[in-house]
């Protein structure tokens, strides 16, 4: 009885839980890669070479923090190619 | 602003042990009556003695309380069946549906007057992300056997010290990502309705908020659970790498 009405709204909802789920990460995603990156880049620069490579390892981890948050964004377009 | 009425802390005080007013507490009994920890616990007991009560034995015409678990958890299963296959399904159904279930319960018990959400308090959610993050580490490990680390090597040997510094910050970025999101939206929840009791209780003022935190809360429950079950179907896939 209460099958076909049920089925109906799930499908529904099914497909929106999907979108919120693989879209709805994107900014925050993009933005702790990018973040981790510049961390890992200062805590380099900061800790490890104590200050005598200074704004090279900074730079050098942003930049692979960007890529990195770009390669995420690439992960979930292939996801969503792949369903 | 106002410190909100709790009323585990209360009972608590009453019974003269610490609560902290800070929001980290010193010392380990003080810690243990932090609210976010007290009401994990009356969550978690809450879960369980609704659990008990309303499935009391199984029968095989179900009554109201049965009825209503079992439209949750098949429905929850049929899911991650379609999203993980039956092998997986089976092995983590009672992980996964326990931390929908937990957080779902956790966000909303936020919206009543006198209790908050353990959630909205990130040493809640990390600890949840951190047993997702080493599970779905786990699960490749045992898919794959070392071949899981080809997942974080890139797609040709040339591009290995190009590819391996990205990958990692990416799987790190999960981490933080899936627990700051959690976690911000609760507390933003959370303070937004504290703010609003004290502008302009009296005027219902909080109401329009509420009706979004319940959407708020539901929604960011089952993003929580459906990333969970993305990382482990990506990490329970084998790596197609060239070498």
């Amino acid at each position: 009885m209460g099958t076909k009405v049920e089925t109906k709204m799930s499908k529904m909802s099914r497909e929106m839980i999907h979108l919120l789920g693989n879209y709805g990460h994107i900014g925050f995603t993009f933005v702790a890669a990018i973040f981790i990156g510049l961390a890992g880049g200062i805590y380099l620069d900061q800790k490890v070479f104590d200050d005598r490579t200074t704004p090279w390892f900074t730079f050098i981890g942003l930049a692979f923090g960007i890529a990195a948050g770009f390669k995420s964004l690439f992960d979930i377009l292939k996801q969503q190619e792949k369903d | 602003m106002e410190h909100p009425l709790l009323f585990i802390s209360v009972i608590l005080e009453t019974l003269g042990l610490p609560v902290p007013h800070g929001p980290v507490g010193h010392g380990l009994l003080e810690q243990l009556c932090e609210p976010y920890m007290t009401y994990t616990w009356f969550t978690m007991i809450f879960l369980v003695v609704v659990g008990k009560m309303t499935l009391g034995n199984l029968e095989m015409v179900p009554g109201k309380g049965q009825n209503f678990w079992e439209i949750l958890i098949g429905g929850m299963e049929n899911f991650f069946l379609e999203n993980m296959g039956r092998e997986l399904t089976d092995k983590l159904f009672p992980m996964i549906a326990t931390f929908a279930l937990y957080i779902a319960v956790a966000n909303l018990i936020g919206l009543i007057p006198g209790f908050m959400s353990p959630t909205s308090s990130i040493n809640t959610t990390l600890a949840l992300t951190i047993i997702v993050w080493v599970t779905h580490h786990i699960i490749g490990f045992r898919a794959s056997g070392f071949a899981y680390l080809k997942h974080f090597l890139g797609p040709m040997p040339i591009l290995i010290p190009l590819m391996l510094p990205i990958e990692l910050i990416s799987n790190f970025a999960r981490l933080l990502s899936l627990s700051i999101r959690l976690f911000g939206n609760i507390m933003a929840k959370e303070t937004l309705l504290g703010i609003l009791f004290m502008l302009a209780g009296a005027f219902f003022a909080p109401l329009p908020i509420m009706i979004l935190g319940v959407l708020v809360s539901l929604v960011q429950a089952m993003v929580f659970v459906l990333l969970t079950v993305v990382y482990f179907t990506q990490a329970n896939e084998h790596a197609h790498s060239a070498f």
